[in-house]
């Protein structure tokens, strides 16, 4: 199981959002914050807190909370 | 200065986005520094690790990255977002994948001649734009210099084409060397050094860089977060003069008073070559100009038998310009060693295996730097170049003249304990002072003093050479002085610079000599200099003003001295009436250039 709590706080640090404001339908459509450069860096957080290897096309998806968390689920096993 | 983040480990992206978001909180109590980073990639990434590495210095960052890949344009176009930014340092970083993408994934192809015409418009590019900046802008400049990373193949060790590809690159490094090394206040940074630290394997992440043109992983972002703001960090801070070391278990292993010269260890061989290395280390510093002393417990004879005898003990008698080697505690021993010197306590670092001493001198002496000495002297190379309290950039040729000239004056001081008369004293010298209207060549030297010199300075004006190289163009005067005597050279250590302020009055707005040449009356003469300019343009008053910085106290009364009349009190401003004869000190010779 992922760590939602966890994915959210990062998202809140990196993002510099409220916590309380990321849901699981939150996503780079509906948050403003969600550009190409914080993108980048939410993915190699991500990738060092969750300790995975991501590969491009995961990066590529990895563009709303829901994919994140079914991209995460299936590296981390 | 601000404690929390200072020592706090710091590893991970997500770990850096937080401490980012406490920096910023804390913005107020930090230094701020505006930084435009102008790069041929998406170098924003590296924002949060430049911001979170300069806090630990003392820094608030407003960083300012440019659109990637438009140095020229910002730079070029005065207009540009660049200068709205006022920055205070800029650095450039582009990539040669970025600037000659062909070329790189074709280098095989390119001819010789080609590739030589490419070089050139690299090399002319950057010059270009150095001199455009340094010309618009007097922010300090960092060049990141080049590298062909991204293109390489783990494979490829034996490939000719690749070894052809670091020999190219090494040599428009070179040229760029020599190019920002004529740029004042410009420095470099090896890049490939900074990917050694790391490894390429785990500098470079291949979906960052094809999905975003970001030429480093995030471990790799941290990394060269941390050399940056090392960077900016040693650009600013006035480096430290003086390093005080302990001998017994720091310069050698063992103690001597114990263990005889035999006994100690100090050799080509483990665990004595621990001790050589570190000798070595503490070499180059003294040949950067770092002053080297002493300060340890032991029975003088004993300690001074290892400097003098032993094979092995790299480090010489004479590469010390002071020694307190007695039973005394070590804080009244080191501002013996600062006063001797003329020097700071601020500017001393002390280096000392033993932590009781440490605290010690901490305690007594709190604006000493001391080093944290690692356990193992195996560190102890690594923490002396990584404590950041000496400036391992420009080095003048001044500077490594330092020790030199320091050795002289301490044989000029012996002499003066056998004069009757400080005058006569000052006669056998036999001076001469040369002053001369400072130019191009004199730049870096003059900004230097105004920039080092706290002792005898009246106003504690800090200048950098862009400023300096603008008040000559605005025609002010700016003076420099030289002093020889029977001793030797002293070189460049006196400036004053004059400004005019309608049509008879001049004003002194810096006057400072290097505490080098204090106390032989060369101010005098200095002084007499520049009355005797300023009459000859015509003026008939002189003003000076006099800033207290609690470190100038020594020219409190200069000049009321100089038969300058106080002209307001408020200011400490000073008046001189030109009809008025100067003070003359006839046993200085002048050579006027």
């Amino acid at each position: 199981m992922i760590d939602f709590n966890k994915l959210k706080q990062l998202m809140s640090d990196i993002l510099e959002i409220d916590i309380n404001n990321i849901n699981k339908d939150s996503g780079s459509d509906n948050i403003e914050q969600w550009n190409s450069l914080s993108h980048v860096q939410l993915v190699m957080a991500i990738e060092a807190e969750f300790d995975v290897k991501l590969t491009p096309d995961d990066m590529f998806d990895m563009l709303s909370v829901k994919s994140i968390i079914m991209i995460l689920e299936e590296r981390v096993k | 200065m601000v404690d929390i983040i200072k020592d706090r480990t710091i590893e991970t992206p997500a770990s850096y986005a937080k401490n980012f978001l406490e920096v910023k909180r804390l913005a107020h109590q930090l230094k701020s520094i505006n930084i435009a980073f102008l790069s041929s990639y998406t170098s924003e990434v590296l924002n949060p690790y430049i911001a979170v590495e300069l806090s630990r210095y003392g820094y608030f960052t407003k960083n300012y990255f440019a659109p990637f890949n438009q140095f020229e344009q910002e730079i070029l176009n005065q207009e540009s977002n660049l200068y709205g930014k006022n920055p205070d340092v800029v650095i450039i970083h582009n990539m040669m994948e970025d600037m000659y993408p062909d070329m790189v994934s074709n280098f095989s192809k390119y001819s010789n001649s080609k590739l030589d015409i490419i070089a050139c418009q690299v090399i002319n590019r950057y010059k270009a734009i150095l001199e455009t900046l340094r010309g618009n802008i007097k922010a300090s400049i960092i060049i990141v210099n080049f590298s062909m990373l991204n293109s390489d193949e783990e494979s490829s060790i034996y490939s000719t084409i690749k070894q052809r590809k670091v020999q190219y690159i090494h040599k428009i490094n070179q040229e760029l060397l020599l190019l920002c090394n004529g740029i004042s206040d410009c420095y470099t940074i090896n890049y490939i050094s900074v990917v050694l630290k790391l490894g390429l394997k785990e500098w470079i992440d291949r979906k960052l860089y094809l999905m975003a043109r970001i030429p480093f992983s995030g471990q790799g972002q941290m990394e060269f977060g941390k050399v940056l703001a090392k960077t900016v960090y040693s650009i600013d801070n006035h480096p430290c003069k003086c390093l005080v070391l302990d001998l017994d278990n720091t310069l050698w292993g063992g103690v001597i008073g114990e263990d005889g010269i035999g006994g100690i260890e100090i050799s080509e061989n483990y665990p004595g070559n621990v001790f050589k290395d570190f000798q070595r280390a503490i070499l180059n510093l003294r040949n950067q100009g770092v002053l080297l002393a002493i300060a340890s417990k032991n029975n003088f004879d004993d300690a001074i038998k290892v400097f003098r005898k032993h094979p092995d003990c790299l480090i010489k008698e004479s590469d010390f310009v002071a020694m307190e080697i007695n039973w005394n505690d070590k804080a009244t021993n080191i501002q013996k060693i600062a006063a001797e010197l003329n020097i700071g306590l601020d500017s001393v670092v002390f280096f000392d295996d033993n932590p009781t001493e440490r605290q010690w001198v901490s305690d007594k002496l709190p604006s000493v730097k001391v080093i944290d000495t690692p356990d193992s002297p195996m560190m102890y190379t690594q923490a002396l170049h990584e404590c950041n309290y000496f400036n391992f950039f420009s080095t003048t040729v001044e500077d490594k003249g330092r020790n030199e000239m320091i050795h002289q004056s301490q044989k000029r001081e012996n002499l003066g304990a056998n004069s009757k008369d400080l005058d006569d004293f000052l006669m056998s010298l036999d001076m001469t002072v040369s002053i001369k209207l400072s130019n191009q060549d004199a730049l870096e030297r003059v900004s230097q003093l105004t920039n080092k010199t706290n002792q005898f300075n009246l106003t504690t004006k800090r200048y950098s050479t862009t400023e300096i190289n603008n008040f000559i163009e605005l025609g002010h005067l700016v003076l420099h002085l030289s002093v020889e005597d029977c001793f030797g050279s002293y070189g460049i250590s006196g400036v004053a610079i004059i400004k005019q302020q309608d049509k008879f009055s001049w004003k002194i707005d810096t006057f400072l000599l290097s505490c080098r040449i204090i106390g032989k009356k060369i101010e005098s003469v200095f002084l007499s200099e520049i009355i005797n300019f300023v009459k000859d343009k015509g003026a008939s008053v002189l003003l000076g003003q006099y800033i207290d910085s609690k470190k100038n106290s020594l020219t409190v009364d200069f000049y009321k001295n100089h038969n300058f009349l106080l002209l307001d009190n408020d200011s400490n401003t000073w008046k001189y009436d030109l009809r008025l004869k100067p003070k003359i000190i006839d046993f200085i010779k002048i050579k006027r250039t």
